[in-house]
């Protein structure tokens, strides 16, 4: 064979074998894709998501339990990715907090005038609702997976509920709404009004309570939890007499904290306010606000930024994030990871105070503050508060007394529409009126309406938020 | 049971295909061979790559760098062949061929400035344009990068296809924006899909998954257009049926170059070019006040300033009103030259057994953000230095490398490998939308004079609050190494018979990071000095295979049918890890050097499972019909749904080679087609299903593992259906020198997607779930007119014209309420993604002092708004049109190119100037008492009415750019081979973006968007720069 006819051979042979692998290709996508299951080539599995399935075991409801907490925990001092929770804005809309940047929707709530796209007032609603069913559904499975486990598990969900609950009805109008999902089908609530969201929070602490018969130190930590939300939500009903009887039993050194961690659920009030510089202390704000920034109140200790206390917690520069000034920062928390208690026992004596003044027993209403002053932890805080002596001076006394030391924590609206309801001031003496610090008036809302994406409920009325924005 | 009918169809398909294979009766018989040579009318230079076919079979044949073809097993017979070449008119001749022997056939083609009787790429392979009902845009790729500035996939695409939208990217890597035919879908996405050799390869926007503002890459930008040919765009589902699933928004097509059956090509080229930032940028304003207190008094270190309404209403007075353009000034402005430089090397040729075509490329972008030469000073005095990625923070290096091989097997078999690699690394700096960390945010809110102070005494000279030399030490990098590769082979086992496969990945490792160094960074207080490391990688795979095969036979003399059904598979599945570190220790540039650390983890995928059958009947050669049904299962829809089908019907008639035709002498080809079909858009991958997720808490024991609901799912889910149906009628005249096209269409999106807000009560962590609801309408017309209108030995003049129209309408939200947004409304009967406020209605200086001021009393009040919010307008262009002259000179060795383009009928939401007016306080309205009444009221209307309407800053967006101009040499071949001993020579020197020639927009530029979504607004963003280059190429 010459060289020449081998070459040949080989280029046959190279010609056959690159023809077959021709046809392979061809023919082997086209046969296999003919032949194959169809379900199992489409089969997929995404590793980033849990089965429902997977929540039915004791320890999946202990995990839903957990993720509740998570749940409450963005609702009130955390947040979620890019906005804040409850209790930042809910003091930007009362005079605990001023805007100082430049986003509308924060200027809308902070000029109380709220409308029901406001993308802020959304993400608060749902995180409060995120909580609510958290626990309830953290509730429902710890029943029934884990019957035997502790009670103040159970009893802790429906803590949550309750808590949110009372928040959602003293932040929000007439004709919110409180929907649910059971089963994984959804399950469309209707307005109501804010007294029945109270009532419905009763209920809850009421069930809470019903399971606590142990004295264990989880057992005594709900209860009292429970005990002070049941009080709080009493006096959102007016009746301080029963608010009182409800926390009686509850230790002034008492704290139920959000925890937040370096990592993790991050203060959010260090975050905007200390860092983002999006908020800043208020003072005196549109006429009725307190002086929170100015009292030199050691409850609410607060730096100037730029100062050296400010410095010394990391905040250096003297403008907020629209370049304004001053920068009032907070020391309350001033770090990432700073808990913040959103139920403790110095509420539950400022609860026997009000109930105290209701009846007329002033001189047991100056005791409750005072005992609040001895108990309540704080350094430097003198407890030689006397009667001021009118019916005006007491409400102010006892108002200012919450406020400073229940200061961004979701109080002040409630307070302040309790101002409205029970004590009759006029909403005008009450909120920040007046001319706006950003150019314009204050506007004349007293609460958040229920949000534009709500409209999606199919029980909601089409066009209506509320049914009315009455305190 | 839905199921059983899938496997049914593909039965059917299978069946089908078989009886009419059996039925051809056309046995193998004895054969003949065909060869010859193509030149070109006048010249009579060779013509490469002309595609000869044999009609009624499915024998081809392309010719060599030598004009040479040969066919061989022609079946014994008279046959028709017909000659294809873009550029030239197509002809057909009549052939006899006899058993045994080899014909001699030569072919002289016509140049024509177009024509319509090119190829295109379709789901079964390649058609005559002619014999498709669709109008699918060209772009010949290899010919523009050529001539003109072209750095991307984007710029190739620009103004180039009617109907087709393009944004460009306004930053060296920035991504590109695509719409084909407006915007379809309300909640999915409306990015088209690209096919690169066959295959699927991804081609997101925004794809990075660290935050830079709005300015991200796109993965399509990633092709380097040096190794593209020609890229065709299947323009909506009337042409993309048989794409399937995703096909919805269009089909980009992209077909790379392959080498030239003749000697080695050996060609080297080089760009060398510069880009600067031409745009006008706001200028900043400060009324300055004198008073007693630091609240009433201004200094250079505070920003108290007394307003115009305050001056009207006695609050202050202002003693002077400053102003400041830093970007006017050398000495601030962060804008310097960027350089651009490509080196590559493109090695084609081969034999008919074996073509290559071989490509290397090395790029090296910079953009146009430098240190300002006040910082240098700065940095100087203090000792200190940036490193050198942090003194150009805006980089772009790439090294891409193809290797592309054809080989004929035998005549009946050919197999094409085609591999692209891409290495590249981008930086991208914090610019746009971001805020105070951002370069941009920092330049546009400046305090309206030079010299003013930070906290710590720092000259900012005219930045808001922190100057580059900060803001560049977050180093944002994306790192991609890319492969796509393809192999389709192609069998024709008989004349009447031929079967297709192809099979390829695209597989993208994804490296996307972000570093502040300790003590490095913007202070933003807490703990932002700590530096942090974010660092993720990702890896996406596309997987495709498909087959089909196409039956060819004659069913009469007149009457030719072709039947082809395929299967198709694709898999689409991307891996993310993600670590965060923050409180880096000194010196660290790693995660394993923070002191907190946390990771994350996703997986995406989605898999789709398509058959199809068509038929093609072409009634002697001038009526073609075309019915189409596909069929797909998708991995992302709902349990409750199983199998869509998609149909497709098209007729094109070349009405002018009807005997009754009139045959006037200026007519050369006259075509009416119209077309119908259905595309879809899937869902995503898990937007079906209900889950839980995982979620983090704080407990007293540490950070916990826990569960919280997500999200609903939605059983019932099916993919967003778009049928569309299209018409049209394409002229050639006078000789070929002028071709024209015209095309209605009519798309409508049913079942659209409608990501449907979940009402908050509910407490699901998802905010929204996917419903199949609503119905979107887009209608409009395309034209595409291309003339030669001087054609002489020694000079050229040709003339295209393109434009397009477009209306969009929400026909339906099934029932929805309106989806309302703070600008944006998705409201039925209005467009999707339209402009909404509440509209300021008038204003009058009333009082007669020169400023508007904002009373309660409307009887006073000097600005009126609506009380509700209303329609202000489209977000997206509504009309398009592209004016492109070329001119030939000094024997045709000189062509002069350029390119005016208009977009407009539609608004843009100039928001920088709403934040600079409502909480930057340096607008000319805010201040300035010589500012215009518009300008103070629209001011007025979002700081101090209690609607706080932005309406006042969404302007019409109407522009004309001169988007190109370039000049090419072309050196005759002589001079090359006596200078270089080449083969060809050509020097080009080009500018994209040379400016805008009118617009109605006040903004610093109608394209200046950093985002990629489907209502971009200008925010604190860069304009696109203005591109200088040079290019030489020499062939040997």
């Amino acid at each position: 064979m010459t060289s020449h006819m081998r070459a040949r051979s080989r280029h046959s042979r190279l010609r056959r074998a690159a023809s077959a692998a021709s046809l392979a290709v061809v023919a082997a996508g086209t046969l296999a894709l003919a032949a194959c299951n169809v379900s199992e080539v489409l089969s997929v599995k995404d590793p980033d998501i849990i089965n429902p399935n997977d929540v039915q075991s004791a320890a999946g409801a202990s995990a839903v339990r957990l993720g509740a907490l998570g749940r409450l925990n963005a609702a009130t001092s955390g947040g979620s990715s890019g906005s804040e929770g409850l209790f930042l804005l809910s003091g930007l809309f009362a005079d605990e907090w001023i805007n100082g940047d430049s986003f509308i929707a924060r200027q809308e709530v902070d000029q109380r005038v709220i409308t029901p796209q406001n993308n802020f007032l959304t993400d608060v609603d749902r995180l409060l609702n995120r909580a609510r069913l958290s626990a309830r559904q953290a509730a429902a499975l710890l029943k029934q997976y884990n019957p035997t486990g502790p009670v103040a598990d159970v009893a802790e969900m429906y803590f949550v509920q309750a808590y949110v609950e009372d928040l959602m009805g003293e932040h929000y109008c007439n004709g919110l709404i409180l929907s649910s999902v059971v089963d994984g089908v959804e399950q469309y609530g209707s307005p109501i009004t804010t007294q029945a969201a109270f009532e419905q929070a009763l209920a809850h602490a009421d069930s809470g309570l019903a399971l606590l018969t142990g004295s264990s130190a989880a057992d005594a930590k709900v209860r009292n939890a429970l005990l002070v939300t049941r009080g709080r939500i009493l006096l959102n009903l007016d009746r301080p007499k029963d608010a009182a009887l409800a926390v009686a039993g509850v230790p002034t050194n008492f704290t139920y904290q959000m925890l937040h961690s370096q990592s993790t659920n991050d203060n959010q009030v260090w975050v905007y306010n200390n860092v983002a510089r999006r908020y800043s202390v208020s003072t005196n704000e549109g006429t009725n606000g307190l002086n929170f920034a100015t009292a030199k109140d050691p409850r609410i200790p607060v730096c100037t930024g730029g100062d050296a206390a400010c410095k010394a917690i990391g905040v250096t520069s003297k403008t907020r994030d629209d370049l304004t000034q001053p920068l009032l920062v907070q020391m309350i928390w001033p770090a990432r990871d700073n808990p913040v208690t959103i139920v403790g026992g110095v509420e539950a004596r400022l609860i026997e105070a009000e109930a105290a003044y209701r009846v007329g027993n002033y001189p047991l209403f100056i005791q409750k503050l005072n005992q609040a002053r001895t108990e309540g932890g704080v350094a430097g805080l003198p407890a030689t508060l006397t009667d001021p002596g009118t019916d005006v001076a007491r409400v102010n006394l006892l108002f200012r007394e919450r406020a400073f030391w229940l200061f961004s924590t979701g109080h002040r609206v409630g307070d302040l529409r309790r101002l409205i309801k029970y004590y009759k001031r006029p909403a005008e003496t009450v909120f920040p009126t007046g001319a706006w610090h950003k150019g314009g008036q204050y506007g004349t809302d007293v609460n958040f309406p229920v949000p534009q994406a709500e409209q999606n409920n199919p029980n909601l009325p089409a066009g209506q938020s509320c049914i009315d924005r009455n305190a | 049971m839905i199921a059983d009918q899938f496997r049914l169809l593909g039965r059917s398909a299978v069946g089908a295909f078989v009886l009419l294979a059996s039925s051809a009766g056309m046995a193998a018989a004895q054969t003949g061979s065909l060869n010859g040579r193509v030149t070109a009318q006048g010249s009579n230079q060779p013509i490469p790559e002309v595609r000869i076919t044999v009609v009624g079979t499915n024998l081809a044949a392309a010719t060599t760098a030598e004009g040479r073809y040969t066919i061989r097993n022609v079946p014994a017979g008279t046959h028709t062949l017909r000659v294809l070449r873009i550029g030239y008119a197509e002809q057909t001749r009549s052939v006899p061929v006899a058993a045994g022997q080899s014909v001699a056939a030569d072919f002289s083609l016509q140049p024509v400035a177009t024509q319509l009787e090119g190829v295109v790429t379709t789901a079964t392979g390649q058609q005559r344009a002619v014999t498709v009902g669709n109008a699918i845009a060209q772009v010949n790729a290899a010919a523009v990068v050529a001539t003109r500035a072209v750095a991307n996939v984007g710029d190739l695409l620009t103004s180039r296809a009617p109907g087709v939208l393009v944004v460009p990217g306004t930053q060296t890597g920035a991504g590109t924006r695509i719409r084909i035919r407006g915007t379809s879908s309300l909640s999915l996405t409306n990015n088209p899909i690209y096919i690169v050799d066959g295959v699927r390869v991804e081609g997101a926007t925004g794809s990075s998954t660290i935050s830079v503002g709005g300015t991200l890459p796109a993965r399509v930008n990633d092709l380097n257009p040096e190794e593209i040919e020609n890229i065709e765009v299947v323009r909506g589902p009337s042409a993309a049926t048989l794409y399937g699933t995703d096909a919805a928004n269009g089909v980009i097509v992209i077909t790379t170059k392959h080498g030239v059956v003749g000697r080695p090509q050996l060609t080297y080229f080089t760009e060398q070019g510069a880009h600067v930032d031409r745009n006008d940028y706001p200028t900043a304003y400060r009324a300055w006040r004198t008073g007693t207190t630091s609240t009433t008094n201004s200094t250079t270190a505070n920003t108290v300033q007394c307003f115009l309404t305050q001056s009207a209403a006695g609050v202050c007075m202002q003693d002077s009103v400053t102003s400041y353009n830093l970007y006017n000034d050398p000495d601030a402005t962060p804008n310097g030259v960027g350089y651009r430089q490509a080196h590559g090397l493109q090695l084609g040729g081969g034999s008919q057994a074996l073509r290559y075509f071989l490509h290397g490329e090395w790029e090296g972008e910079n953009g146009v953000l430098t240190v300002p030469q006040f910082d240098q000073r700065y940095l100087a005095a203090h000792g200190r230095a940036l490193l050198p990625e942090e003194q150009r923070p805006n980089h772009l290096g790439r090294v891409t490398a193809r290797a592309n091989f054809n080989m004929a097997l035998s005549p009946q078999a050919d197999i094409a490998f085609n591999t692209g690699y891409i290495s590249q690394k981008l930086r991208l700096p914090t610019s746009d939308d971001s805020g105070i960390n951002g370069v941009a945010g920092n330049t546009y809110g400046g305090p309206g004079f030079k010299y003013n102070v930070n906290a710590a005494g720092d000259t900012l000279f005219g930045y808001r609050a922190f100057t580059p030399r900060d803001v560049y030490q977050r180093n944002s990098t994306q790192a991609i190494q890319r492969v796509i590769t393809s192999a389709n082979g192609n069998w024709r086992p008989t004349a009447w018979l031929a079967a297709r496969g192809n099979f390829g990945v695209d597989y993208i490792n994804q490296t996307d990071t972000q570093l502040c160094r300790f003590a490095a960074c913007p202070d933003l207080g807490g703990d932002s000095r700590l530096g942090f490391k974010v660092d993720n990688r990702t890896n996406f795979f596309t997987y495709t295979a498909d087959g089909s095969a196409t039956a060819t036979r004659r069913l009469s003399d007149a009457l030719e049918s072709k039947t082809t059904a395929g299967v198709q598979f694709t898999r689409i599945l991307s891996d993310r890890n993600g670590a965060t570190g923050i409180s880096l220790s000194p010196g660290a540039t790693t995660i394993s050097g923070a002191g907190q650390l946390t990771a994350d983890e996703s997986t995406s995928e989605s898999r789709t499972l398509g058959g199809f059958v068509e038929e093609r009947v072409a009634l002697n050669d001038r009526l073609f019909l075309t019915g189409a049904v596909r069929s797909d299962r998708n991995s992302a829809f709902g349990a409750n749904f199983k199998t869509v089908f998609y149909p497709k019907l098209a007729l094109s008639w070349v009405a002018s080679d009807e005997p009754f035709f009139p045959k006037p002498s200026w007519l050369n080809q006259l075509r009416l087609r119209s077309a119908y079909g259905a595309s879809g858009v899937q869902p995503g991958t898990i937007d079906a299903v209900q889950f839980f997720s995982a979620a983090t808490t704080r407990t007293e024991s540490g950070d916990s593992p826990g569960l919280v609901f997500s999200t609903l799912g939605n059983r019932d889910l099916k993919p967003e259906r778009s049928s569309e149906f299209e018409a049209g009628v394409d002229g050639t005249f006078f000789s070929s020198r002028l071709t024209t096209e015209l095309t209605y269409y009519h798309k409508s999106s049913r079942d659209a997607l409608i990501s449907r807000i979940l009402p908050p009560s509910l407490g699901t962590g998802a905010t929204a779930r996917f419903e199949n609801l609503g119905e979107v309408r887009n209608t409009g017309w395309e034209a595409l007119v291309t003339a030669q209108l001087v054609q002489r030995a020694g000079f050229g003049w040709d003339v295209t014209l393109n434009g397009s129209t477009n209306n969009n309408t929400l026909v339906s939200l099934g029932g929805v309420p309106p989806l309302v947004g703070t600008t944006i409304q998705q409201r039925e009967g209005y467009p999707l993604n339209g402009w909404w406020s509440r509209p300021l209605i008038g204003y009058e200086d009333k009082n007669k002092n020169g400023i508007i001021e904002y009373n309660k009393d409307v009887t006073l009040s000097e600005v009126i708004v609506g009380d509700t919010a209303a329609f202000l307008g489209y977000s997206s262009p509504r009309v398009e049109a592209a004016l492109t002259n070329g001119f030939e000179f000094f024997q045709r060795r000189f062509r002069l190119g350029a390119m005016i383009d208009y977009k407009g009928g539609h608004k843009l939401y100039n928001n920088t100037e709403r934040i600079r007016c409502a909480s930057r306080n340096n607008c000319s309205g805010l201040v300035n008492p010589a500012s215009s009444l518009f300008e103070q009221a629209r001011t007025v209307a979002v700081r101090e009415t209690p609607s706080r309407t932005v309406a006042g800053f969404i302007e019409p967006g109407d522009f004309i750019r001169f988007r190109e101009l370039n000049l090419t040499f072309t050196a005759p071949g002589q001079w090359t081979a006596r200078a270089f001993h080449g083969q060809s020579l050509t020097l080009t020197l080009a500018a994209r973006n040379l400016g805008i020639l009118w617009t109605k927009y006040k903004g610093v530029d109608p394209e200046a968007f950093g985002t990629t979504g489907n209502a971009p607004s200008e925010f604190q963003a860069f304009g696109p720069p203005t591109y200088y280059v040079a290019r030489f190429s020499l062939g040997f």
